[in-house]
């Protein structure tokens, strides 16, 4: 009986704990540069320009900077970048040995701009283009004007902190050295830093860090002087807009870490980092990239803390703002100061202003944007084909099976196991065959295995990371004992990529796509499930300086393999965990092992819009949560969530029960149906959008103040987002709802709005402010803009790429002033074609009754099947009584109205090719 | 659907659409359904009359009808129907979004007509195969059967003789219980006399007994009473905590101080005790104490706690090493076996305590007293052979009446297999398939079987599948479970194990019984 009892308790502890177990992860004051920076405390900052030592260049000035209270040097380097932008650096004057600089993530080197300088003791004025950056010389400090507003400080607070390199003082010598201090009466607060605990080693969880070159954070503040709120620094569960961390908790940590079942509403660091962030107020929006790769702690204060969005609105609108402005304090471990300061002033040229510096995310191939069906695992062949053909069966739309670690010989990448995969290449062909294509997964470890190739190269041409000592270093993943190529060397990397090449891994098609998962990188038996700090990595750097930068540079391999592989014709399609700034020029990304609960499923939105504004627009949540087992309901409306954002993929946790849509209750599956087949609808859409974000850079999804700037209500709404300028989404996401309260938002931060219509039924909204719209199991409430157009396909094929020659149908959304816009644009949906001028880019407009199309770029050209079936006028008064089409070719053709209800009506098959340059419809 | 039609209109419709089936306007048209889609004066009605268009606007790729009548040839309706007629091999209706959308899914390829496909006409083929693989199917079922209805008839003569002998045991059942009642007699009389008997000597020994404890009682008291006042310092009647306090044999952590709390504990939680609470309190918890002190007593087990230490030793066998939820796994599974192995145990326990001859006393019993004893023991023999004889006989009665009890097909075609056992191996595991009875998996590389699931019942009333269920307990989910396909083979085996739910089993096993000839039949045409 006991024994029993003694079970069921036992039993019912490891049930309640799927939580985040905190222990396995350091708080600030855990890391003693994080615990040293955060608790600088001057009143007035140490550090100085050093009186003529201003350097005046075409593009740039540099003056030298001391720290008072050591007389330690630092240089100073300001420059003008095109586009509202200025960049500086602050790097120790002549270091005992050179800082890390991070030269993976900007996409090219910037553009510079001309500077003009004027300088006098107080303060160098440098002037770029309408803007300035004003440097007070004692004590020093950088104000940014955006034209002659102040946008942000930096140093305002006084928090800089830089940590010189030193040696590390033993015995006598140190004795010595302190005797003389106390004589000087010198108080060196960074004398202090060395005699502290953690800096020149550190001790977490038995997990022993070397620390040999002592203590070397960098650490600077940023005070938003015009901003309501704080936004950015992805990846963290928490919602969209920052949550004030001074004196409440732990900052915002960047450290990229694989979170076994990770907590929401929390600052922890997640599986990537990307330190840009954002300060939006009415008067526009600033930001700042914090460029460093080492782990980065952010300390925000200034900012509302209310945990519900509607609390804070009516605290907005009583006007108690916080009294000071918003602030944020970067700590990093080491590197430099490296700093971009984009001045907006709107939050779209803001986001536009990183993305010109990182790149843009690249135009994906079609089937990409498709829905992913995905589990860990499915666990042969055969499931694979019966799943596939499960989803034509009951008629579901799907693009892509996807394999988890389990097709692996052992956990062996680029090997498979025969017993349950013996004809790779067949099952791969079948799927394509039906219009399909396949993912599997890659993951950065390496079996330590005599007999496995990889594991055998590594070893001999010394392509693993190594430990301090120098040797291969070991960690524990999913093969058991694992080493980790250094993807920092180009020759390994050449390496790596290769390994994905037809000739070297036969089982293979240059059309599937790869999954790189567990690279933050994941080292079971590591601290903090990572890998050691003091390892050392090409170049000699500590995987201390490069740590958030790993998985990315998997990416860069992987990448390059996938286009050679294809000969340079296809887009590769890659999906990684681990990401950190430029990581949308080579992947997308999703939200990493979430859980089947509501909370995660809003999570998704807030966690999304964040990576979008950092540069990475294509993003997903796994369907479903990863971990346990959705009910019927929240998997339905996960569904419909992920149908409007970027990356679509269902994913469960190999443990949870299967969750194909059939296996559902019929109405279910219907409901999921409709989602995704909704999805397709909307494809040739996302497919205009996302190449419009690889031509401006702008994001796809887009918090909702991106497009309503002047709207305070809309700040921390992280419940709706837009895509595009065009749809406004705001997703059914609690449990048992049959009303959801949508915000409509003002363009005037007043009663101005926008005219929206209902996509499903093209009911009218046309104020501003929250309204509650009814809905039931299939509602999804999305909005098209009035003064839009939205390319659609309403024939829905089994998968996107089946979709490619079908007919186009218009959806033209009328505003007030009964005028539309909208673009459309056409390729091959693969290759890289378009970018020589493979394509159509057609933009429609509906203006006096006229709606007409032209092309975008006329030297661009594109063969295609596709033709305009219909277009659905929605929000004209009137219905006409006909239409007549002209085109180019000045023929005319008379046109039908079909359809005709209250709200909108159907010009009848106008039949025009959309090769066709120019054409006109004309209401009569 | 073809098959209520009169083969009349089946000629005609042929016909027609043949005629017809040049124009892409009647493309993609059930043949049977060709007189619909008639030119009626140069109009079309939607099926569902809810609008007339002009006859040129069918299959002309615009969805006009709601019901997407209009567009059976092309992929404009999102809700239409493309029937290909695949001549030589069975038609086939496809959902009018695989209508040119570059793979072919009609065996004609007429589904295809307008896209980069190049589809082959592979219908004959296909027939032929299809028709070669139904003539196998039948000749499969033809002789499967004939062994099914060979075992119907060993299953049907099974359950003649299980009947017959149930009844048979039926009667010598009641005939063991009568013999056994008869014994239980004989052995309560014995018993009765011998226990008179005993009970003199028992009175005698318990009086001694209680005699003795008296005498311990009273000198535990006198100890009590001069440890009371010898720790009673300042004599006022009462031992407190600083009085305690002083002797360092209670200080029970060894760190050189006897703590508040150690002294409290002696006090039982008190911060002082008169005499008599200190006897019947502070006293039993110092004696020990003091007696281990003095090296009298071996303390550990405690009598009075026994719970306390059997969590103790549960405490201390979970805590053992492995990853916690292995373990949580290993421990369902132990503890199940154990259950089991408790339950046998019970059994026996509750019916043979009687059985125990009394121990064999020190004192030197009378003749007589003897004789008893010996004539008792003899019943209790005499009665432990009946009860040993009907508790057989009742298991086997037992085991038939719930095989009769069981559905062992519509003419007891499974019965036959009740209780046999399959084996089959993949990679890692021998799994085993005890028809009607339980699924096990053994991992190959040793280690013990693992429960996929008992006995649970047919899924499905036509004999296609098993299930079993409440197999061991799964770490982090529900117990396992096995669901049986069983399709028509002409030996009973195992095809294919997969899990293609955590710990939900699915084997593919054939055996004749499943080959109902006349059934499969019926479901074909059905389909």
């Amino acid at each position: 009986m006991s024994r029993r009892l003694c079970l069921l308790i036992f039993t019912l502890f490891i049930i309640n704990a799927l939580a985040v177990d905190k222990n396995n992860f350091k708080t600030c004051e855990q890391a003693s540069f994080c615990k040293r920076s955060r608790n600088v405390n001057y009143e007035k900052s140490p550090y100085e320009i050093v009186p003529n030592t201003l350097n005046i260049n075409a593009n740039y000035i540099t003056a030298d900077i001391v720290n008072k209270e050591n007389g330690h040097l630092f240089v100073l380097k300001l420059e003008g970048i095109k586009g509202n932008t200025f960049h500086f650096e602050i790097d120790e004057k002549t270091p005992l040995k050179p800082r890390y600089r991070v030269v993976d993530a900007l996409q090219k080197e910037p553009t510079y701009e001309a500077v003009k300088v004027s300088s006098s003791t107080s303060d160098i004025t440098v002037t770029c283009g309408e803007n300035k950056a004003v440097i007070s010389t004692a004590p020093f400090k950088i104000d940014f004007y955006q034209k002659d507003v102040l946008s942000v400080t930096a140093n305002s607070k006084a928090k800089m902190h830089f940590e010189h390199l030193r040696k590390k003082l033993e015995g006598e010598q140190h004795q010595q050295n302190n005797e003389n201090e106390e004589k000087d009466n010198v108080v060196d607060n960074n004398q202090q830093i060395q005699d502290e605990p953690g800096t020149w080693e550190e001790n977490f969880k038995g997990h022993h860090d070397t620390k040999p070159n002592g203590p070397t954070a960098v650490a600077l503040d940023f005070t938003f002087h015009q901003s309501n709120v704080l936004f950015g620094i992805p990846e963290h569960a928490d919602s969209f807009a920052l949550k004030t961390t001074v004196g409440n908790g732990d900052p915002y940590r960047l450290y990229n870490l694989d979170v076994f079942e990770y907590e929401l509403n929390s600052r922890m660091a997640l599986y990537g980092s990307v330190p840009v962030i954002y300060g939006h107020g009415e008067k526009g929006t600033t930001g700042i990239f914090w460029q460093n790769a080492a782990e980065t702690w952010i300390d925000i204060a200034g900012t509302s803390n209310e945990q519900n969005v509607m609390e804070s609105i009516v605290n907005f609108v009583a006007g108690s703002r916080n009294q000071d402005a918003p602030s944020a304090h970067f700590i990093s471990e080491s590197g430099i100061m490296d700093v971009f300061v984009l001045l907006g002033p709107t939050p779209n040229e803001a986001f536009k202003q990183y993305t010109d510096l990182i790149g843009h995310g690249n135009l994906p191939q079609m089937f990409a944007i498709g829905y992913h069906q995905c589990r860990w695992n499915y666990n042969d062949e055969q499931d694979v084909m019966s799943v596939a053909h499960k989803f034509d069966e009951h008629d579901i739309p799907m693009d892509t099976m996807w394999l988890d670690i389990e097709y692996t010989d052992s956990k062996k990448y680029f090997t498979w196991d025969h017993q349950k995969f013996p004809h790779p290449v067949e099952m791969i062909k079948n799927l394509t065959d039906m219009g399909r294509h396949l993912t599997f997964i890659i993951d950065p470890h390496i079996k330590r295995d005599s007999g496995y190739f990889f594991h055998n190269d590594c070893t001999d041409r010394g392509y693993y990371i190594k430990t301090k000592e120098g040797k291969d270093y070991e960690g524990w993943c999913w093969p058991g004992s694992a080493s980790y190529p250094d993807f920092f060397n180009p020759e390994i990397r050449k390496y790596y990529a290769d390994q994905y090449l037809m000739e070297n891994f036969h089982e293979n098609s240059p059309e599937t796509g790869i999954w790189n998962d567990m690279n933050e990188p994941s080292v079971f038996n590591g601290p903090e499930i990572t890998m050691l700090k003091d390892n050392l990595h090409y170049g000699g750097w500590e995987h201390r300086d490069v740590h958030n930068l790993y998985g990315q540079m998997q990416l860069v391999g992987t990448f390059d393999g996938l286009i050679r592989r294809s000969q340079n014709q296809l887009r590769p399609f890659i999906l990684t965990r681990a990401h950190f700034s430029g990581t949308q020029r080579y992947a997308a990304v999703w939200t990493g092992d979430n859980a089947a609960e509501w909370g995660h499923l809003e999570a998704a939105i807030p966690m999304c819009l964040s990576l979008s504004v950092a540069g990475i627009s294509f993003c997903g949540s796994d369907v479903g949560g990863f971990f346990g087992n959705p009910e019927a309901e929240l998997f339905s409306r996960w569904y419909q969530t992920s149908a409007f954002m970027p990356f679509f993929r269902s994913h469960a946790h190999i443990d949870t029960k299967r969750r194909e849509p059939w296996l559902f209750p019929e109405e279910t599956k219907l409901i999921i149906r409709d989602a995704i087949r909704k999805r397709y609808s909307f494809l040739p859409f996302w497919y205009t959008i996302f190449y419009e974000h690889e031509r401006t850079g702008m994001p796809i999804m887009r918090p909702l103040l991106a497009q309503y700037p002047l709207d305070k209500n809309v700040f921390s709404i992280d419940t709706h987002f837009m895509l595009s300028d065009k749809l406004l989404i705001r997703p059914v996401m609690q449990k048992g709802a049959s009303k959801v309260d949508v915000y409509f938002p003002s363009r005037n931060g007043d009663k101005q709005g926008d005219i929206w219509y209902d996509i499903d039924d093209y009911r009218k909204i046309d104020h501003v402010g929250s309204e509650s719209v009814t809905v039931n199991a299939y509602k999804v409430p999305v909005f098209q803009r009035g003064g839009t157009i939205i390319p659609r396909k309403m024939r829905i094929r089994r998968s996107a790429i089946l979709m490619h020659d079908d007919p186009i149908t218009l959806v033209v959304a009328l505003d007030a002033k009964k005028h539309a816009k909208g673009t459309l644009y056409i390729d091959d949906e693969k290759s890289y074609g378009y970018r020589q001028g493979k394509y159509l880019y057609l933009e429609f407009e509906f203006k006096d009754g006229v709606l007409s199309s032209r092309l975008i770029d006329e030297s661009a050209s594109y063969n295609t099947k596709t033709w305009l079936e219909r277009v659905i006028i929605v929000g004209l008064d009137k219905v006409p009584t006909e239409a007549t089409l002209r085109t180019s070719s000045n023929q005319s053709t008379k046109l039908e109205i079909v359809d005709a209800s209250k709200t909108s009506f159907t010009i009848r098959k106008p039949g025009v090719s959309m090769m066709e340059p120019t054409w006109s419809i004309t209401l009569n | 659907m073809i098959v209520n039609l009169p083969i009349l209109s089946i000629v005609i419709g042929i016909f027609s659409y043949f005629a017809l089936c040049d124009k892409p306007i009647l493309r993609g048209i059930d043949p049977q359904r060709a007189q619909l889609y008639a030119n009626n004066n140069d109009k079309f009605t939607c099926f569902d009359g809810k609008k007339t268009i002009k006859y040129t606007q069918l299959n002309d790729d615009y969805c006009d009808c709601a019901d997407a009548s209009d567009e059976p040839g092309t992929s404009a309706c999102v809700s239409g129907r493309f029937f290909c007629i695949n001549a030589g091999f069975k038609s086939l209706i496809i959902p009018s979004s695989r209508v040119n959308d570059g793979i072919c899914d009609c065996c004609d390829g007429s589904d295809e007509y307008f896209s980069n496909a190049k589809c082959i006409n592979n219908c004959i083929e296909l027939g032929s195969a299809d028709r070669l693989r139904e003539k196998q199917l039948a000749e499969l079922l033809k002789n499967g059967n004939q062994l099914r209805l060979e075992l119907a008839q060993k299953g049907k003569k099974l359950k003649e003789d299980q009947k017959i002998r149930l009844a048979e045991l039926e009667k010598s059942k009641d005939q063991a219980n009568k013999i056994r009642e008869e014994k239980r007699q004989i052995k309560a009389d014995a018993e009765i006399f011998e226990n008179d008997a005993l009970n003199v000597y028992r009175q005698a020994e318990e009086e001694s007994k209680k005699q003795k404890e008296e005498e311990e009682a009273q000198k535990n008291r006198v100890e009590a009473e001069e440890t009371f006042l010898k720790y009673d310092s300042n004599s006022d009647g009462k031992v407190d905590i600083t009085e305690l306090q002083t002797r360092i044999v209670f200080d029970k952590n060894r760190n050189g101080i006897v703590e508040i709390e150690e002294a409290r504990y002696f006090l039982d939680d008190n911060d002082e005790l008169d005499l008599e609470s200190f006897i019947t309190l502070g006293w039993p918890k110092i004696k020990p104490f003091l007696m281990l002190d003095s090296g009298l007593f071996k303390p550990p087990r405690r009598n009075d706690e026994p719970i306390d230490d059997e969590e103790e030793e549960h405490e201390v066998e979970q805590q053992g090493g492995e990853e916690p939820n292995e373990e949580a796994e290993l421990l369902n599974e132990e503890e199940e076996q154990h259950h089991e192995e408790e339950g046998e145990f019970d059994e026996e326990a509750q019916e043979e305590p009687q059985n125990e001859a009394p121990p064999t006393p020190q004192v030197q019993y009378d003749d007589e007293t003897q004789r008893l004893i010996h004539e008792a023991n003899e019943a209790r023999n005499q009665y432990d052979i009946a009860d040993r004889e009907y508790r057989e006989i009742e298991t086997e009665f037992n085991k038939i009446k719930s095989a009769l009890e069981k559905d062992f097909g519509p003419e007891e075609e499974f019965a036959p297999l009740n209780g046999e056992c399959f084996n089959y191996e993949d990679r890692e595991y021998i799994y085993k398939l005890c028809m009607f009875d339980k699924a096990t998996q053994q991992p190959k590389s040793g280690g013990s079987e693992t429960r996929l699931g008992g006995w649970d019942g047919w899924k499905s009333n036509d004999y296609r599948q098993m299930f079993y269920s409440n197999g061991a307990g799964c770490w982090n989910g529900p117990s396992r479970s096995t669901l049986v396909d069983i399709e028509c083979g002409l030996d009973t085996r195992i095809l294919s194990v997969t899990e293609p739910n955590r710990c939900e089993y699915n084997f593919k096993i054939q055996t004749p019984a499943a080959c109902f000839a006349a059934l499969s039949a019926d479901t074909h045409d059905e389909l």
